[in-house]
């Protein structure tokens, strides 16, 4: 290791924050080199003293009564009352995992219940088929499904019946 | 139980750090007011964020990391402030008289001035890693940047306050 690179390793160093890989590089090199070494010292006896300087110095602290008087305006009442700020930091009553299964078994039972509302339910709405301006209907209470089909272009009208097992009955012109 | 949603309980939880919080609030905004305002509105977040806390975690830095977020968004704030009555003071934050009578409490003062010429971000790596002793990780985590960012600000705040130190207070180091 060169001064220049110590140099600049020199502050972490100083708090012992060098990787070990160079911390023992550093170190081969500082007990190697009086310049370097002296630096470390001055470093770290400048940072000591700073530490020093702080551990002694007087912080604020709060008296019984601010403390009091802050922990009642934090918890301001009830958790109910938390407003939205932190998001995520008002606590759900149900855990996150209750409330998604609880949530997909009831898009569940709604699927079903579109599935199965009609026990055999035949199609009350048809549109596929050749030609323009096929239109189906059925009421849902029958049993008889009618299919019509209009020719746009000479008016010519066609309807198919079917029974609910969609069997072919005739054509009606 | 405080999680489980009862506030009776956040108190006894948060009594140990009441110091410790408003301590690293002081330290980084030099300022007993705007510490006290920046201590209060972090225990008002963490309450209201308790939900969030990664248990996994030291609660302690849990709340060092709000009060170090709402600090630096105090001082954000007062910049302009403050550097007006520095301006006002007609001199930077670490002219200290060497010729000064040095006794222990203006020699901390002095010391502890120094945090005022660094940048907002060396504080608090300074404060973080050399004061509160948390490690290069742990003070990545508070300050919500990567361990690299922390060792570059680390690096240069503290060859800041050693020049400083020798600067100012020449006497310290002869008499070591």
């Amino acid at each position: 290791m060169t001064c220049r690179k110590a140099h600049k390793l020199m502050p972490l160093a100083a708090g012992d924050d060098l990787s070990p890989r160079r911390a023992r590089a550093f170190q081969a090199h500082v007990a190697a080199c009086p310049g370097c070494r002296k630096e470390l010292e001055a470093l770290r006896a400048a940072l000591g003293a700073f530490r020093t300087a702080a551990r002694e110095e007087g912080v604020p602290d709060w008296t019984e009564g601010e403390w009091k008087a802050l922990m009642v305006r934090a918890t301001g009442g009830s958790p109910e009352r938390r407003d939205g700020e932190a998001g995520s930091g008002s606590r759900a009553p149900w855990p996150r995992w209750a409330a998604a299964s609880a949530l997909g078994a009831l898009l569940g039972l709604v699927v079903l219940w579109v599935l199965f509302r009609v026990p055999g339910s035949a199609p009350e709405r048809m549109t596929a088929g050749p030609g323009p301006g096929l239109e189906a209907a059925a009421p849902k209470t029958q049993d008889v499904v009618s299919v019509t089909m209009v020719s746009q272009e000479t008016g010519l009208k066609v309807v198919w019946f079917f029974d609910k097992t969609f069997n072919y009955e005739g054509v009606k012109k | 139980m405080v999680l489980a949603g009862r506030s009776e309980a956040f108190e006894p939880l948060v009594t140990p750090y009441r110091g410790p919080v408003l301590a690293l609030a002081y330290r980084l905004t030099r300022d007993r007011e705007v510490a006290r305002e920046v201590a209060q509105e972090a225990f008002f977040k963490a309450f209201r964020s308790l939900g969030r806390f990664d248990v996994s975690r030291p609660f302690r830095n849990w709340l060092f990391q709000i009060a170090a977020n709402e600090a630096r968004d105090r001082l954000r704030e007062h910049v302009r402030e403050r550097a007006a009555l520095r301006d006002a003071a007609g001199g930077g934050p670490a002219a200290v008289d060497p010729e000064a009578g040095h006794d222990r409490r203006e020699l901390r003062a002095g010391l502890m001035s120094l945090l005022e010429a660094l940048s907002p971000r060396e504080r608090e790596v300074v404060v973080l890693r050399d004061l509160e002793e948390l490690d290069i990780r742990e003070t990545s985590r508070v300050l919500g940047c990567s361990a690299v960012a922390v060792r570059v600000h680390l690096s240069k705040a503290r060859r800041k306050l050693g020049d400083l130190v020798r600067r100012d207070f020449p006497h310290l180091e002869e008499g070591r």
